[in-house]
């Protein structure tokens, strides 16, 4: 394995002042933050003339987002974005198709009771009469590549998935696009859908279109691409270009993007393990299922038992059942199947507060969503849990006074950068917000502290300052549930790890038996 | 302070008076479409309104079920618990206090009399909560829907309840007993107007300290800010809910026995005085604050009998201030609308412009 520092230097160079004229879109240094999150991060990404590039990412590392900046449907804080060698200034989903950027959309954009040929030629720009024939005849010229059978004045609910979304490329096409974006493309589609779309993918390229494939998915990435973009964390950590993707064998290939995706760092060291393997078990779970939001099997017969002082970390792809799991710890997601007990009580399915009571509190990945109040403020968001206990209420009186205090010793214990207790939550920033959530969980003198992705899209600094927190907390003798799909994390705090996938624990290792490799893999679903 | 924070803190005060404003200014073009004069009109309103002290008087009086139902309002809204059933809850309060009181008149002294009517009033009215409440918690109905269609029921159960079972049998017209004179709602010391003005400013103040003060208000008030983390901090959401419903449907019940003790003395059927509207314009346009309630409950009272006297004297439709109500809600929605795009333009563009 060669070094990972990201780039693809070699292939990038070499290439470089014979296709400069072959860039059609380059974005450059693009930033975009949204509250308490950076979800772009300087993020430099360039698209060639007929090809095929695939922006390859887990769940929240900034694609979307890139790619709604692109079709203006989001406006970068910072940046540039040149097509054509000139500067544009993209503010809308019209000036991207002006400037031939066309998307195609993870949901449809189609109306279900007009015709494939009123679908493609609506909204083609001021025209205020559809001139249906003359497009027709273009249209039939085009369609060539893309194996619609149906007559072109079929309408669109008949189509099947698929076929909708060769209508939704086609229109895109038809508008004259020379760069389409696709979100996702395969994820409502069947393997054969999937093997078509991709049929018409390679003939629009032949014809001279830049496809920039958005997707989680490596094998998809690897086998129609001629460049891929690795993100991570709202970071662009690597692209191959096509002697990359061509010349080395898979899995190496592969080890090698699973590394950039989830991020490889060395493993390090850490002890006290001895003293853990003797502690008796703090929590345990018992053949533990629980149904996901959509009321699909989210977790299925999950069995741990784990000890004081221990930090277990849960690798995995986001949603592969992991929040569902946290929520069954957290008592706030119904198990159907199985027995939570803590400390030799069972509290299975017993509820929010009653599990706060027993000592299990949750650290949501859902900061603005779900753990805290963004429109109230830093005080008020510091009690939001134990609102009912004292000092803070007394007869179901508040005690401001003592709210206030509470704010601001946690603040200052935390080194929180907020002017004052009311302070209004959405105006600080994402580490800062992360860390008064995580002072408000630890305030709760828990046993058990469930973290559902502790560091996501937070700066280094905060990240370690986390981290150390984590640590530090598992040495008083609390049990830490780890859930990331930040393999270096995972790896860095973790004294044991478990993998899940498809809301089952495919494997647990020993800290010292882990290796990055194997656990990508699994992650992956990969069993080798 | 830069431009934008002095605009951003600005808005929500001056937004309310320019909603008004538009509204009353629309008025204004439909009054001369009607071939009326609307300065004449406006003059008619103001100068009777605020300019004689029985318009004063009787636009305090008018305030008290305002108060009362916003008092109801403010604690379903912050809650995010759409009570659009205020109606429905009134009728079915002042129904009950209207059986209730006649009764009692005379059997047993006026204070615990003046008590048991009106909790009569506040039963009547959450058993008309009780419903969507549950209908929302147990079965996950949304309380828009069925609190409008309660409203429905109400006003024809109760206009049948007092044609027959409840009916006054010495009158003629569908109504319930007359409570005497001797047992309405006394006066406020040295003034013509009843002391359920009294009622509705505690109500309002009760409700600022609910919110301000205790754990109850904070749980609400989180609930309405957003239900998912409301279950996360292990509060008892459908408890919650349910709560902020019956309180609220309370409140409208005691606004339906302050109008039959206080002014109207019976329950006759087919009344509806349709508080709900006017109580959702005035809540709204106080953005929601408890104390700025109060003002705009005068305002809003005053509107009320500006509406009777414009029709009495300019010969203006009495509905008219139903439309000037609807508008309100109409520009406050564009108002909310405006506020929001701007905030966000102004995102948009401070960045663009340190960009480049």
């Amino acid at each position: 394995m060669t070094s990972r520092a990201g780039i693809d230097s070699s292939t990038t160079d070499k290439a470089g002042s014979q296709d400069s004229q072959n860039v059609l879109v380059e974005m450059r240094g693009i930033t975009k933050r949204f509250p308490g999150v950076v979800a772009n991060d300087g993020i430099t990404l360039t698209i060639r003339r007929g090809e095929i590039h695939a922006v390859l990412g887990e769940n929240g590392a900034g694609k979307t987002t890139l790619m709604n900046i692109l079709s203006g449907m989001v406006c970068p804080d910072e940046g540039t974005i040149v097509i054509r060698g000139q500067e544009a200034n993209i503010e809308s989903p019209q000036d991207a198709l002006r400037h031939r950027i066309g998307t195609v959309y993870q949901h449809f954009t189609l109306v279900p009771n007009l015709s494939i040929i009123e679908n493609v030629v609506l909204g083609t720009p001021s025209r205020f009469v559809l001139a249906l024939n003359q497009a027709e005849q273009r249209l039939r010229e085009m369609l060539g590549g893309f194996e619609l059978t149906v007559p072109l004045q079929t309408q669109v609910r008949h189509l099947s998935i698929g076929q909708q979304q060769r209508v939704e490329i086609l229109k895109v096409v038809f508008r004259g696009s020379e760069v389409l974006l696709l979100d996702e493309p395969t994820s409502v589609l069947t393997p054969v859908e999937v093997k078509e779309l991709f049929g018409i993918l390679l003939g629009l390229k032949a014809q001279g279109v830049s496809l920039v494939l958005i997707t989680h998915k490596l094998e998809e990435a690897l086998e129609v691409s001629d460049r891929i973009t690795i993100l991570r964390q709202g970071k662009n950590v690597g692209e191959l270009g096509p002697a990359a993707l061509a010349g080395k064998d898979d899995v190496e290939l592969k080890q090698r993007i699973v590394d950039l995706m989830f991020g490889g760092l060395p493993p390090q060291e850490n002890g006290g393990r001895a003293k853990i393997a003797a502690a008796p078990a703090v929590l345990s779970l018992r053949d533990i299922t629980a149904l996901g939001d959509r009321g699909t099997l989210a977790v299925q017969e999950m069995s741990l038992e784990l000890r004081a002082s221990e930090i277990f970390g849960i690798a995995g792809v986001d949603g592969n059942g992991q929040k569902e799991l946290a929520e069954v710890i957290a008592g706030q997601r119904l198990a159907v199947k199985g027995r939570v007990t803590l400390d030799g009580v069972e509290i299975t399915n017993c509820g929010t507060s009653a599990a706060v009571k027993a000592g299990i509190v949750y650290v949501s990945d859902d900061r603005l969503g779900e753990a805290s109040v963004p429109a109230g403020s830093v005080a008020d968001n510091l009690v939001l849990k134990a609102i009912d206990r004292a000092p803070f209420s007394k007869r179901a009186m508040l005690n401001w006074s003592a709210i206030q205090a509470n704010a601001l010793r946690l603040i200052h214990e935390f080194e929180v950068k907020a002017p004052g207790p009311w302070t209004r939550l959405s105006t600080l920033s994402g580490g800062n917000i992360q860390k008064l959530l995580l002072a408000r969980e630890l305030a709760l003198q828990p046993k058990v502290l469930v973290c559902n992705k502790p560091t996501h899209g937070l700066d280094l600094k905060t990240v370690r300052f986390v981290l150390q927190t984590l640590r530090a907390q598992a040495d008083k003798g609390t049990v830490i549930v780890l859930i990331s799909s930040e393999l270096d994390e995972i790896l860095a705090l973790s004294d044991r790890i478990g993998v899940m996938y498809n809301g089952r624990l495919l494997a647990t290792f020993e800290r010292d038996e882990a290796d990055l490799e194997t656990i990508g893999h699994l992650m992956l679903g990969v069993r080798i | 302070m830069n431009r934008r924070s002095f605009v951003s803190a600005i808005t929500p005060v001056i937004s309310s008076g320019l909603v008004i404003a538009a509204a009353f200014l629309v008025g204004a073009i439909l009054l001369s479409l009607l071939g009326k004069n609307p300065l004449q009109a406006y003059h008619v309103l103001i100068s009777r309104g605020l300019g004689s002290s029985f318009g004063v008087s009787e636009t305090l009086i008018k305030m008290a079920p305002l108060l009362i139902v916003s008092a109801g309002l403010l604690i379903a809204l912050k809650a995010s618990v759409w009570n659009i059933g205020v109606d429905g809850q009134f009728l079915v309060g002042a129904c009950l206090a209207g059986v209730v009181a006649p009764k009692l008149a005379g059997a047993i002294p006026l204070v615990p009399m003046l008590f048991i009517s009106a909790l009569a009033g506040v039963l009547g009215g959450m058993l008309w909560g009780v419903i969507p409440a549950l209908l929302k918690v147990r079965y996950g109905l949304n309380e828009i829907i069925t609190t409008i269609m309660m409203n429905y029921v109400a006003v024809y159960l109760t206009s049948w309840l007092v044609k027959g079972p409840f009916k006054d049998p010495q009158v003629v017209p569908p109504q319930t007993a007359v409570v005497p004179e001797a047992f309405r709602l006394p006066p406020i010391p040295f003034t013509p107007v009843h002391i359920g003005l009294l009622v509705g400013l505690i109500a309002v103040l009760v409700v600022y300290l609910l919110f301000r003060n205790t754990t109850f208000g904070f749980k609400l008030w989180v609930l309405g800010q957003n239900p998912r983390t409301a279950i996360h901090a292990g509060m008892r959401v459908s408890r919650l809910t349910v709560l902020a419903l019956l309180l609220s449907a309370g409140f409208a019940g005691l606004a339906g026995a302050n109008d039959v003790l206080g002014v109207k003395g019976m329950f006759q059927g087919e009344w509806n005085p349709g508080y709900g509207l006017t109580g959702f314009a005035l809540v709204f346009l106080a953005r929601l604050d408890s104390l700025w309630v109060v003002p705009f409950a005068y305002f809003f009272s005053f509107l009320l009998l500006g509406g009777e006297i414009m029709a009495r004297s300019a010969n203006i439709p009495v509905y008219f201030v139903d439309v000037l109500e609807g508008l309100m809600l109409v520009f406050f929605a564009v108002g909310v609308y405006l506020e929001r795009t701007l905030a966000e333009r102004d995102r948009r563009r401070v960045p663009a412009t340190q960009g480049g």
